[in-house]
């Protein structure tokens, strides 16, 4: 299904030049500037960082903090829009090389949805990929000029060649969900490389290795089961390819790129239709009428989504970016649809849960729910305590923050909650860590490279 | 415009402490019933006497250290219901008072309330009494299963709880839904079958042996020992050890976390209630086999804690320990290629 453009142009829009992680952008308009859709309006400093494109022609009203959906407040610019529809000059570039096309990926701004800009999870400094993964198993139909089932099958697969070919890998596969039929029947229809293409589905030992050997072929499309979280990259790597990341590493270190369909996508425009990513497509969940996708533009308050898709059920509620499972509730609806953001969903007061926490009774639901084989209750406890050595013994790394412990505790603990405080507080306290945001982006790994 | 904010997840199962220890309360209601109808109102007035027992008990101790009250969340009502079920019905009326007091004040709140106990209050408490008024705690008569019917209605009942091991599904119901764990159940009970069915065969063995059967067949046929059903799993299958399994296992904070720990800790139940019901009988020796696996549970628990996903498992080591020794032709690795 392809998905509808939001009917209502806002009033205005608030584009944060921070849509990455990572250092803003520097602003390259001042207040009183005419920007028109497509016009770059924030530029990189350097090849971890993403550039920011205006998605409306307008006035530019002022650039100033803003709250940003992750619960900060970010330089952004803020635009008066018009009804105009005027665009920069969109120059589709024929059969580009390696290094043009992360150029290509570097200017159009395009930025993984766990906050990694593309061109650095595709070209890591000093790390060689080998194989370029699309996980498609969160999220599915993205908006596109596309007709026929097939001919989305047919554009992902394109997009997966470009996405390889600046990589410089050699293989490539694309992840889907096991339970997400309108995909893999539209994957099973397309032809590639004049063979019949099968969704093949990973089970057990059965890595995407044995299928480019079975299939013999570098492309293949694999099905798995969905994986939630925040920071699910390196058990998704060992799950797909088998291959173990080192904890306190990425990917990127044992050969392994992953983007997502919405990159992958945005990729295949900026080079066959020479779009910078300033349109995103968003899932919404909980209003009152609404499309289950919907295609904005990147700086739209969730306000005026919400308006647009029928406003609120109800007077008071849970305003959610980014899905039920890991997602920030917001305190203000003047927020942004930035490049990370996936979803809006809205609860109802009635559905909003306000539980109270009892002692841990052992029960060993969370150790049951895990799907890394941590013990969630007892790594609650200790971070509790403060013992954040023991947690880190317990291999606290490896959790991939998807929240099943806490969903599932009838004690109602916040493990979850327990658990980042404690990731977050050895990160700060352990040197061979590789550093974080805060000090400003060293992708680097402690192990080194391989 | 009001917005709620907390951090996430945002949607939880519906699924409380509380609602789990009403529906464990719920499914010891068949048996209760049974074996009110069994032995008639002195069933009724030690059930009674249990529970009411167990919930004056904790009121009054959260009442003086000024703790919240949490009589609502039915964990007293529980372990009074479990003391009971597994008295005699002669028992006089105080001794499900004392037993319920002990197993609330000192089993439970003592060491700390839900989660924290060492050991299962109604076990400690079973054992306090039965060492104290052995004279009481006494069953007449210790049942066995002698017809198929015995699983419905058990005449030879000794306790309230041994009436109908049938009554007990609902423990079962429990494990299909998830409230309750199913890796230390199924592991006790296989153990409890395997351990005469393995005896029977040892001593079969045994006795051809002594006898000096030099015949190969002979000892081959052991193997059809297996399927006969021992002279001991009469005793064994009864009441109290399905409560046992069901329920006092099962019970959270003296069993386990971890995932191969409960299979271990599983294990080891059956095979100390076998040993004890061995040469004792089933009855006591459920409980005081579950006491002392109760002790080794952190034991099992601080070995068995699981390691980092995806790294190699102890078998796997061995594996390569052998491996390593073959030249590389022949390796599986590189005979089928896995690796690209």
């Amino acid at each position: 299904m392809e998905s509808k453009r939001l009917s209502k142009l806002p009033e205005k829009v608030i584009i944060p030049l921070k849509q990455h992680k990572g250092t803003p952008c520097v602003p390259l308009v001042k207040k009183g500037d005419k920007v028109i859709i497509g016009q770059k309006i924030g530029d990189c400093k350097d090849d971890n960082d993403s550039s920011v494109h205006s998605s409306v022609c307008g006035e530019v009203q002022s650039i100033e903090m803003a709250p940003h959906p992750d619960g900060n407040k970010v330089l952004s610019v803020i635009i008066k829009t018009n009804d105009s529809t005027e665009t920069v000059q969109f120059s589709p570039k024929k059969n580009p090389s390696q290094q043009e096309l992360i150029e290509i990926i570097k200017n159009s701004g395009i930025v993984e949805h766990y906050g990694v800009p593309t061109q650095s999870v595709l070209k890591p400094a000093g790390k060689k990929i080998d194989i370029v993964l699309i996980n498609a198993t969160s999220s599915e139909w993205v908006g596109g000029k596309f007709s026929t089932p097939e001919e989305y099958g047919m554009q992902m697969i394109d997009a997966l060649k470009l996405l390889m070919k600046a990589a410089g890998a050699s293989k490539g596969a694309i992840v889907l969900r096991s339970d997400d039929a309108e995909s893999i029947s539209a994957f099973e229809r397309v032809k590639f490389e004049g063979k019949q293409l099968q969704v093949s589905p990973l089970i057990g030992n059965r890595k995407i290795g044995y299928y480019f050997k079975d299939q013999n072929s570098d492309i293949v499309v694999v099905s798995q089961k969905r994986i939630y979280g925040k920071s699910i990259l390196n058990f998704f790597t060992y799950n797909v390819t088998g291959r173990k990341v080192p904890p306190g590493c990425v990917p990127a270190d044992v050969g392994v790129a992953i983007c997502s369909v919405k990159s992958a996508k945005a990729v295949y425009d900026a080079v066959n239709e020479g779009k910078p990513y300033y349109e995103t497509v968003i899932s919404l969940e909980g209003l009152a009428n609404c499309p289950s996708q919907v295609l904005v533009r990147i700086g739209t308050p969730f306000k005026d989504v919400i308006e647009a898709c029928g406003g609120y059920p109800a007077e008071s509620g849970k305003l959610i970016a980014n899905g039920m499972r890991t997602g920030v509730a917001q305190y203000t609806d003047e927020v942004p649809v930035t490049k990370t953001t996936t979803r809006i969903s809205f609860q109802k007061p009635e559905d909003v849960q306000r539980d109270e926490a009892i002692a841990c009774t052992h029960c060993a639901m969370c150790v049951d729910a895990c799907p890394v084989e941590l013990i969630p209750s007892r790594l609650a406890v200790l971070s509790d305590q403060g013992r954040f050595d023991e947690c880190r013994k317990m291999h606290i790394d490896n959790c991939i923050e998807c929240g099943e412990c806490a969903v599932i505790c009838p004690s109602k603990i916040h493990i979850l909650q327990l658990i980042r405080y404690a990731k977050n507080a050895i990160e700060k306290a352990y040197e061979d860590l590789p550093q974080k945001e805060s000090s400003n982006l060293k992708l680097g790994c402690a192990c080194g490279g391989e | 415009m009001t917005f709620t904010i907390s951090a996430p997840p945002h949607r939880k199962s519906r699924i409380n402490f509380r609602y789990i220890m009403w529906s464990k309360i719920l499914a010891l209601l068949p048996v209760s019933l049974i074996s009110i109808y069994f032995f008639g109102i002195p069933a009724l007035s030690i059930i009674l006497a249990g529970v009411l027992s167990a919930v004056a008990t904790e009121t009054a101790i959260q009442k003086i250290f000024n703790h919240k009250l949490t009589i609502k969340d039915g964990h007293a009502v529980l372990i009074g219901l479990m003391l009971s079920l597994i008295m005699p019905p002669e028992a006089p009326l105080w001794l499900p008072v004392v037993g319920s007091f002990f197993a609330i004040a000192i089993g439970k709140h003592a060491f700390g309330g839900i989660g924290s106990y060492v050991f299962n209050p109604v076990l400690a408490a079973w054992i306090f009494i039965s060492s104290a008024w052995p004279r009481f705690m006494t069953p007449i008569s210790i049942p066995h299963v002698g017809q198929l019917s015995d699983f419905l209605l058990e005449n030879g009942a000794g306790l309230l709880v041994d009436v109908s091991p049938l009554a007990l599904i609902g423990g079962v119901y429990l494990i299909y839904k998830k409230y309750v764990e199913w890796r230390v159940p199924l592991a006790f009970f296989i153990t409890m079958v395997l351990f005469p069915q393995t005896l029977n065969v040892v001593f079969e063995a045994v006795g051809l042996i002594s006898s000096g059967v030099l015949n190969p067949l002979k000892y081959m046929s052991l193997i059809f020992k297996f399927l006969e059903i021992s002279p001991e799993l009469p005793y064994s299958m009864i009441g109290t050890v399905f409560f046992g399994i069901l329920f006092i296992s099962t019970d959270n904070p003296t069993s386990p976390v971890t995932k191969k720990g409960r299979l271990v800790y599983g294990v080891i139940c059956g095979l100390l209630v076998s040993i004890y019901g061995y040469f004792g009988n089933y009855v006591a020796g459920t409980f005081y086999g579950l006491f002392l696996a109760n002790c080794l549970s952190s034991f099992i628990e601080s070995n068995t804690l699981p390691a980092s996903f995806g790294s190699e498992g102890k078998l796997g080591k061995f594996y390569r320990r052998f491996i390593e020794k073959f030249p590389s032709s022949v390796k599986r690795e590189v005979l089928f290629d896995d690796q690209w």
